[in-house]
């Protein structure tokens, strides 16, 4: 198959979970012999075009702007449709799968001029990010619901995103197919100068690094997890928090982590790369994903990779993805002594975490490679191919 | 009492934040498209009083750019500026 993937999101260009998992997938279908284009929006210092790991990336400009970001997202739209002519003229698409309501304007669009299958997939919705408030939200949740009606298919990372979908936006069970995110494992398998790559975060060798990796927004929970500090630094003296990510709650965070008293103790990295993540990640002595709204999770699956073990809300696709007692521990979304509690049962039985991270590793490599879920899409596509909505 | 620390009555986002997305959106992301705080001014119809604060704050925090020109200085969003704005969309 000749395969479109449009996103907005596409490295260098990250931001959430949709740039891995786009890069992800469309690596793993070319390992299976399809040929992948994947059209997206520029980033300082990136080619218009290139090819990576065989498959071919275009990017668009947008020449136009406007500072309502609705404005913005449309006019992008019109570009990326122009770019997605010029990739169609080289590849001559079979099918376009869209990657959430961001870009969803330029996939119908195509869907209806190439007269061409469209798979959508929904990593998230409005309703669930923010419940709906205002007019722009409104707009975002319809452009959600457009999407999911004009695809031939629609794909969701998990049952609980399953469930949100048919039940919002009233899609019918049957054009819906769950397929989680995938993880390449053996980018953990790399070995890593651990305590090199703590002490560039200020975390010595006898420290309880308690990692979070994410977006600092609300729905992140990451609040709840700064509020833990006098707890179980009163538990563990030796208690380190590393706060990755980026987002506009950060100095919001940062006031919140000096009002804990603690603010020692917690280090607010911002953005790093994903070839220090993978170190980072390795060196951490407990993962902790304290999310109130989450359709999927991918940072505890990477956490499960680099056989760390995840403290995760029991929320959404993250409590299907993490098994209590099993290959992680749940703890209540929005409390801090729930959260507290979960971390310190892990760092406090050794026996215990090595249980907990030889599950979660098995579990990793047989549901979430990129394989499994490379061919499960593909099975999707042939499904949208033949118009079978069952 | 739980004896955690407070959460904070409200937050939202804050207004530089908000001002670094307007010029995001409006197109200055390198430094070919980077423009002067007059053309701001006229794309956001702010005060460039207002927009003169707001970018000394984002240039503390590395979210935007400066090209220094004899006629006026000229503006861009960084590339960590970029991801920034990006995290209040997706």
């Amino acid at each position: 198959m000749r395969i479109c993937l449009l996103s907005w999101e596409f490295p260098p260009r990250i931001v959430g979970g949709i740039a891995r998992h786009v890069f992800g997938l469309a690596k793993a279908l070319v390992k299976k012999g399809h040929e992948v284009g994947v059209v997206t929006l520029d980033f300082p210092g990136t080619p218009d075009y290139e090819e990576i790991e065989g498959v071919k990336v275009y990017r668009s400009k947008t020449e136009v702007g406007h500072p309502n970001f609705l404005t913005w997202a449309f006019l992008f739209n019109h570009f990326l449709e122009k770019r997605l002519a010029t990739a169609n003229r080289d590849m001559n698409f079979d099918i376009i799968h869209i990657h959430d309501w961001l870009v969803a304007p330029a996939g119908i669009a195509f869907k209806h001029l190439l007269k061409k299958p469209l798979v959508c997939t929904m990593h998230s919705t409005e309703h669930g990010r923010s419940t709906l408030h205002g007019p722009d939200s409104y707009m975002i949740d319809g452009m959600e619901w457009w999407a999911c009606y004009e695809a031939d298919r629609a794909i969701v990372t998990s049952n609980s995103m399953q469930g949100e979908v048919c039940g919002h936006f009233h899609v019918p069970r049957e054009k819906t197919d769950v397929v989680p995110n995938g993880i390449e494992v053996e980018k953990y398998d790399l070995e890593v100068d651990r305590w090199a790559t703590r002490r560039r975060y200020g975390v010595g060798d006898n420290d309880k690094m308690i990692l979070f990796i994410g977006r600092l927004v609300p729905q992140k929970g990451v609040e709840y997890l700064i509020r833990t500090a006098s707890r179980i630094g009163w538990r563990f003296p030796e208690a380190r928090f590393v706060i990755v990510g980026e987002g506009w709650m950060r100095s919001h965070l940062e006031w919140l982590a000096n009002q804990t008293g603690q603010r020692w103790r917690i280090n607010f990295t911002g953005f790093i790369p994903d070839s220090e993540l993978v170190a980072l990640t390795k060196g951490a002595d407990v993962m902790v994903v304290p999310s109130v709204y989450e359709p999927f999770g991918i940072v505890a699956l990477e956490a499960m990779a680099a056989r760390v073990p995840v403290v995760a809300s029991q929320v959404g696709g993250l409590a299907e993805v993490v098994e209590h007692d099993k290959t992680g521990v749940h703890v209540y979304p929005r409390s801090p002594d729930s959260i507290a509690w979960g971390v310190e049962r892990v760092l406090s039985d050794q026996g215990y975490r090595d249980w907990l991270v030889k599950n979660a590793y098995e579990t990793v490599t047989k549901r979430f490679s990129w394989q499994a879920i490379g061919e499960q899409t593909a099975e999707v596509y042939k499904k949208a191919l033949k118009g079978d909505n069952s | 009492m739980s004896g955690y620390p407070p959460v904070a009555p409200s937050y939202k986002v804050p207004e530089e934040f908000l001002f670094l997305c307007m010029l995001h959106n409006i197109g200055a992301v390198n430094t070919t498209r980077a423009i002067t705080i007059e053309e701001i001014s006229k794309w956001t119809e702010r005060e460039t009083s207002e927009i003169q604060y707001n970018l000394s704050k984002l240039q503390e925090l590395g979210y935007v750019l400066t090209i220094q020109e004899s006629r006026a200085d000229r503006f861009h969003v960084s590339p960590s500026g970029i991801r920034k704005v990006l995290t209040l969309y997706s």
